[in-house]
């Protein structure tokens, strides 16, 4: 799938304007990428990232899996010597990656959208109806079983879900914004 | 005494948030109750509504805003303009919320500013007050205690002298002699772009410091702030067990037999997931992960029950004493 070139340019000059405009600040020396703990799994690093954008390659870092596995810890954020704010940057391509469809990691996505829909619906998190779609969704159906379990025989969950006052107020929220 | 009543005129609003609510149902009512036994007056926020934590934040940063603004203005609501949030999650989350709205703050870039403008019109067509002074404070549950150390030290001390009159409970002063704890504070309190940086990034201390006002020593720990995997462990299970299980380790390593957290997320990747955790890698690790409301609040009079030890997943092993030397209560 090929995007048009516009859409990508504007992506990178909205970081450029209002998310980090120091990234040409960068000069690789990879602390953000020692600190990750994610990146053992990252087929691009977080210093590659941001490599590729300045090369105007957002496609590529799009398309591959490093943006929707990163949990957001900052520690490359809070560790890079020129303060290139590397967590945000990451946030926002992920941000945009979902909105323009193009969230790779179907999982993840699949996890996201469910636990949208429940709070839409709930105002709450409501964790028994979340893992039973989300397995069904990934089709990992054992998945977790034993977990589910243990809570369940712990009484640590919630059979039925609470119900806001106004939850008309979250779903609205949610409806504006995804 | 005095100071403490003053403090305690205006009440603190209490938010306590899904996992609190359900699976860390533990650190919420140990939480509580070591509150009352401080005599904070808190009152917990009415018809809160979820965070968004990750799902929200990866996806729209508005709606993420939008909805910790809610749980804001329904404190406003209340009388109330400080926060106490135990769940890191969603206490980053509040935060960046707070440092949107709050009317005092004029570091703001331009698009902060324009994603308040956006938000406050969304909650006055909502019908919420947004014209008044917005002066939010959010606390973690670490940040607090650090704050009130000297509250913790007062009522330990106070227990102390009544030592003679109060019960002293076996199960708790053997838990508490035989802890050998480290402090693990996760990745993101200390380091997120929105939020107060009480304490170091790197090596922080506050956590130590809190239990050092009840003689609790801990071990040093070289992980005090990696990464567990957070919610990783729903999607990509191996990822989080890979990062817990290096946690244990060096736990393990420091001479440890406990780990303290304060992190809803990292304790069910430490605790729930210790047992996949011995399945995936062939070990057979057995550490009680302790939340700090728990084990600070049996330090200071509560008992097992108080502070929910039973939830725990692994469960304490407690050697029977005979004749404990015991210097707590
Ligand atoms: S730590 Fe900062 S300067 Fe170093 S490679 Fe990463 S982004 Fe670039
Ligand atoms: S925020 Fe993301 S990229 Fe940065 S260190 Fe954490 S996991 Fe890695």
């Amino acid at each position: 799938m090929k995007i048009e070139d516009s859409y990508l340019e504007k992506i990178k000059e909205e970081i450029l304007t209002i998310i980090e405009p120091g990234i040409y600040y960068c000069y690789q020396c990879g602390k953000c990428t020692a600190g990750c703990p994610i990146s053992y799994v990252y087929e691009y690093q977080p210093n590659e990232i941001i490599r590729l954008i300045q090369l105007n390659k957002i496609n590529v870092i799009f398309n591959s899996n490093s943006i929707y596995l990163c949990t957001s810890c900052e520690i490359c954020s809070s560790r890079c010597p020129q303060n290139v704010n590397i967590a945000a940057i990451m946030n926002y391509l992920r941000i945009k990656s979902w909105h323009y469809k193009r969230f790779k990691l179907k999982r993840i996505y699949n996890f996201y959208k469910i636990f949208l829909k429940i709070i839409e619906k709930f105002g709450r998190s409501f964790e028994p109806l979340l893992i039973i779609c989300l397995n069904f969704l990934n089709k990992t159906f054992f998945n977790d079983f034993d977990s589910a379990l243990k809570i369940l025989k712990k009484r640590k969950i919630k059979i039925i879900p609470e119900l806001l006052k106004n939850r008309k107020e979250v779903s609205f929220i949610i409806k504006k914004y995804s | 005494m005095n100071n403490i009543e003053q403090k305690n005129q205006k009440p603190i609003a209490y938010y306590p948030g899904c996992s609190l609510n359900s699976t860390a149902i533990d650190f919420n009512i140990s939480v509580k109750n070591l509150l009352k036994i401080l005599k904070i007056n808190f009152k917990e926020i009415k018809d809160w509504n979820c965070c968004g934590t990750t799902p929200a934040h990866n996806t729209s940063s508005e709606m993420s805003i939008a909805l910790s603004a809610r749980n804001l203005f329904l404190a406003k609501n209340m009388g109330c303009d400080e926060i106490i949030c135990p769940c890191v999650s969603c206490y980053c989350k509040l935060f960046e919320a707070s440092f949107i709205l709050n009317s005092n703050i004029t570091s703001r870039s331009e698009f902060e500013k324009k994603k308040r403008e956006e938000i406050l019109n969304l909650f006055k067509n909502m019908g919420f007050d947004t014209e008044s002074e917005l002066n939010f404070k959010v606390y973690s549950i670490v940040e607090f205690l650090y704050k009130n150390r000297d509250l913790i030290r007062q009522k330990f001390s106070e227990n102390k002298i009544k030592n003679n009159n109060i019960v002293i409970y076996e199960k708790e002063k053997e838990l508490l002699t035989q802890l050998k704890p480290v402090c693990y504070y996760g990745c993101v309190l200390l380091r997120a772009e929105y939020s107060t940086k009480f304490d170091n990034a790197e090596n922080p201390v506050s956590m130590e410091e809190i239990l050092k006002t009840v003689d609790i020593k801990s071990k040093n720990f070289r992980f005090k702030t990696e990464c567990c995997g957070a919610i990783l462990s729903l999607t990509h299970k191996e990822i989080a067990l890979k990062l817990s299980k290096e946690i244990l380790d060096a736990a393990l390593e420091a001479g440890a037999n406990s780990i303290i957290v304060f992190c809803p997320l990292c304790q069910q990747n430490l605790d729930l997931r210790q047992t996949q955790i011995n399945k995936h890698f062939k070990t057979n690790y057995n550490i009680p992960i302790y939340y700090i409301s728990q084990i600070l609040g049996l330090a200071l009079g509560l008992s097992y029950e108080d502070v929910m030890i039973n939830k725990l997943f692994i469960k304490p092993e407690i050697k029977k004493l005979k004749q404990v030397n015991f210097q707590y209560l």
